[in-house]
């Protein structure tokens, strides 16, 4: 296995920025010419709401282009990757693109994380006829109906019927069927349609749906809200949050001692490292969405050594420094881009996206292949239980069984204990 | 030639030159560009209106910005209507929103004025948030044509259209200054009791200017979903309309028609060139300090500061 020091991470990453960088502002356009390098360009979240996992995201993708690189490049050219931070604003999005189409001219283009900023660069890709393989987007191209958009995520293209399928069927294997549910979610685009998978497939099942409510991103203090949910006695718990509200809700569902059959859903925070670091033993018993376990089950070709190598890099750039939710993910994506360039022997557009909806892609999170509305062909939702919690040491996470599998039947690694609330 | 005519030709023969010039890069990265810096004038430009004449600070720009943009996608979703008749829309929209906050918060003065446009912000966001007509906290897209004739690009179009926006409101800012109303703005920011003693209508100038103010913001924001393709709340409200809308002016000069637009073009043009350059999380890091180092040198900003040593 070969691993990249730290000085050797920080030549390529400053290599890569100066070169990028330089390049697109025209000042160094003889050093970009000379290795005749392939450019992908993209715009990632560094700064603002969304850095935490743009970071992760970008360190994972410049390991990638290293990678890529170290065995002699895609199609015998050094790969090159052009990015620019959006700061969490979508309204920087279009201009990010359009530089980097028509003043750089890079020859491919990946997305930002997320809804909110891949949204924003749809019109001009699809204005240059791009092919665009985006990552953890929900649903963006269900308006758009673009043929050259690829989206890495695991919830595929109907989340009504298939997101919270995983919940519930776990659910049903509880000893005592259950028979009501609080669904709480935050006001976002992500969380409400968790909610309505929720909402959707509890009334299919007859689950009573006891409490159901929504709250503003701005939300600080879920005492109140979370004292509801507990007077309305239900016997599972379903949460669609974002990270700062998932902490508050964890820590307020733990201040007040609330109990439940199942406890979680689609909550968004306690995959990463500074949440299992923080809130320690409040995740113990907690099911919750997730698209990564370091399990058995999920141990596919190349993903220890990624993570390896991302580990190595991930404190020094403060990023997530565990790399168990996107990084992954972000690998991946470029993975199939890698894929399918080498398979096309060119850089070709129209050849790209056929070759996408076509084949099917091996990468360290697993076989992909996409349906034709570019979402993965078939859903992935995981849903993982964390499992003998006692404190915020994140060395645990490193190993199997921390944060165990339920769902799908698949890779199921463990099973599920339950109440939530109870100490490890 | 009287003035104001020949303001308007310059203004035109500036725009057209500026629209001849890029067409001859031909480079749609410069429409882009140039749309975000114009944008911004016309923010500073309507920010200017009620905070650099009349003295009233309205921290509630990105909340009227917002109407505008959400005006426009409301018009798309009920009528199918495309961008013109959204900015029309918008500014009648974000018109009557400002003329119902100045008759509500007006006899509020200072830092409490400024207190209420921002919880106008937030109520609107609120408002937003849960109405799933525009899409509400998911967002809402707005599929906007390849091409428009005759313009070469979508991107073109809407530089033109933010064009002349910009010349637009820079012209009302212009007229206000050299107009009756502006001087009676003048004479509120410098001591309101004392300007209505002397007969100045206060109430119905400052309905006249929050209106003015509120219109020009909304259209500022009317053309943003088609931009970007899709706006969400967070977008929509973001911070940085509001940290700009008040910076640009006071880096620039406030209480002239001319220190918006020189405000605006030079730190958007900063911005744009820090998000492509370096880092551009230093954006409102470069905001913040050209902030501080004017409010504390040059309070009267760029123009104060050429006409003092001049």
């Amino acid at each position: 296995m070969q691993s990249i020091s730290r000085r050797d991470f920080g030549r390529l990453a400053l290599a890569t920025a100066v070169a990028g960088a330089g390049a697109s502002a025209g000042v160094f356009p003889a050093l970009a010419q000379v290795a005749n390098p392939i450019r992908i360009g993209m715009s990632m979240s560094l700064s603002g709401g969304l850095a935490g996992n743009g970071r992760a995201a970008l360190a994972a993708q410049q390991i990638w282009a290293a990678d890529v690189n170290a065995k002699g490049g895609l199609l015998g050219r050094p790969v090159q990757l052009v990015f620019y931070d959006d700061q969490t604003n979508g309204g920087q999005v279009p201009g990010i693109y359009t530089k980097l189409l028509d003043v750089d001219k890079v020859d491919l283009v990946t997305s930002p994380y997320a809804t909110a900023m891949i949204a924003p660069a749809m019109p001009v890709v699809m204005q240059h006829q791009m092919c665009f393989v985006t990552i953890l987007g929900a649903g963006v191209n269900t308006t758009f109906k673009y043929d050259r958009h690829f989206n890495m995520n695991v919830v595929g293209d109907n989340m009504k019927d298939t997101f919270a399928k995983g919940f519930l069927d776990i659910a049903d294997t509880l000893a005592t069927k259950p028979r009501s549910i609080a669904i709480l979610a935050v006001d976002n685009d992500f969380a409400q349609r968790a909610a309505e998978s929720a909402r959707f497939l509890a009334r299919q099942r007859n689950i009573r749906v006891v409490y159901d409510r929504s709250y503003p991103p701005s939300t600080v203090d879920f005492t109140p809200t979370m004292r509801a949910v507990q007077a309305a006695r239900p016997d599972l718990i379903y949460i669609a949050s974002y990270p700062p509200d998932s902490n508050g809700i964890l820590r307020a569902a733990s201040e007040l001692r609330i109990s439940a059959q199942m406890f979680g859903g689609g909550m968004v925070g306690p995959q990463l490292a500074a949440f299992q670091a923080q809130l320690g033993p409040i995740l113990n018993n907690l099911v919750n969405w997730d698209i990564f376990s370091i399990e058995p089950t999920m141990n596919y070709p190349g993903v220890a050594e990624f993570l390896t190598k991302y580990r190595e890099v991930a404190a020094r750039e403060q990023t997530d420094v565990l790399g168990n939710y996107i990084p992954p993910y972000a690998y991946a994506q470029m993975q199939v881009v890698e894929q399918s360039v080498a398979r096309v022997g060119r850089i070709d557009q129209a050849a790209l996206a056929a070759d996408m909806h076509r084949s099917e892609f091996n990468t360290i999170v697993g076989p992909v292949k996409f349906a034709e509305s570019g979402e993965w062909a078939q859903d992935r939702n995981l849903y993982c239980q964390f499992q003998g919690i006692t404190d915020g040491n994140l060395e645990r996470y490193k190993a199997p069984g921390a944060k165990v599998i339920l769902y799908p039947p698949s890779l199921k690694s463990g099973t599920l204990r339950t109440p939530y609330g109870t100490p490890a | 030639m009287n003035t104001h005519l020949r303001f308007w030709l310059g203004a035109a023969a500036l725009g057209l030159l500026l629209v001849a010039a890029l067409r001859l890069l031909g480079n749609d990265y410069a429409y882009f560009a140039g749309y975000f810096v114009l944008q911004y004038v016309v923010l500073a430009s309507a920010w200017n209106i009620l905070g650099g004449y009349a003295g009233y600070v309205n921290f509630g720009a990105a909340g009227f910005m917002a109407a505008g943009a959400y005006s426009a996608i409301v018009l798309r979703q009920a009528l199918g209507l495309d961008l013109i008749p959204g900015i029309i829309f918008a500014a009648l929209v974000a018109g009557l929103l400002g003329l119902g906050t100045g008759y509500l918060t007006l006899r509020l003065k200072g830092v409490y004025f400024s207190i209420a446009t921002l919880c106008l912000s937030v109520v609107l966001q609120t408002l937003v948030v849960n109405w799933d007509y525009v899409g509400g906290s998911r967002g809402a897209y707005i599929i906007r044509p390849r091409e428009i004739a005759p313009f070469v690009s979508y991107g073109e179009y809407l530089f033109i259209v933010m064009l002349v926006l910009a010349i637009g409101a820079a012209g009302i800012g212009r007229t206000v200054e050299m107009s009756r109303l502006g001087r009676g703005l003048q004479a509120i920011r410098d001591n309101e009791r004392a300007a209505e003693a002397v007969g100045v209508p206060t109430l119905r100038l400052k309905l006249i200017a929050t209106t003015l103010c509120g219109a020009l913001m909304g259209v500022a924001g009317a053309p943003l979903p088609y931009y970007s393709g899709y706006l969400n709340p967070e977008a929509a409200f973001s911070l940085a309309y509001a940290v700009n809308a008040i910076a640009m002016p006071l880096i620039g000069g406030a209480g002239t028609w001319a220190g918006p637009v020189i405000g605006a073009v030079l730190l958007a043009s900063l911005q744009q060139a820090a998000t492509v350059t370096i880092s551009s999380a230093l954006n409102l890091w470069i905001v913040g300090w050209m902030l501080v180092i004017f409010v504390a040198l040059f309070p009267k900003g760029i123009l104060g500061w050429f006409r003092r040593k001049a």
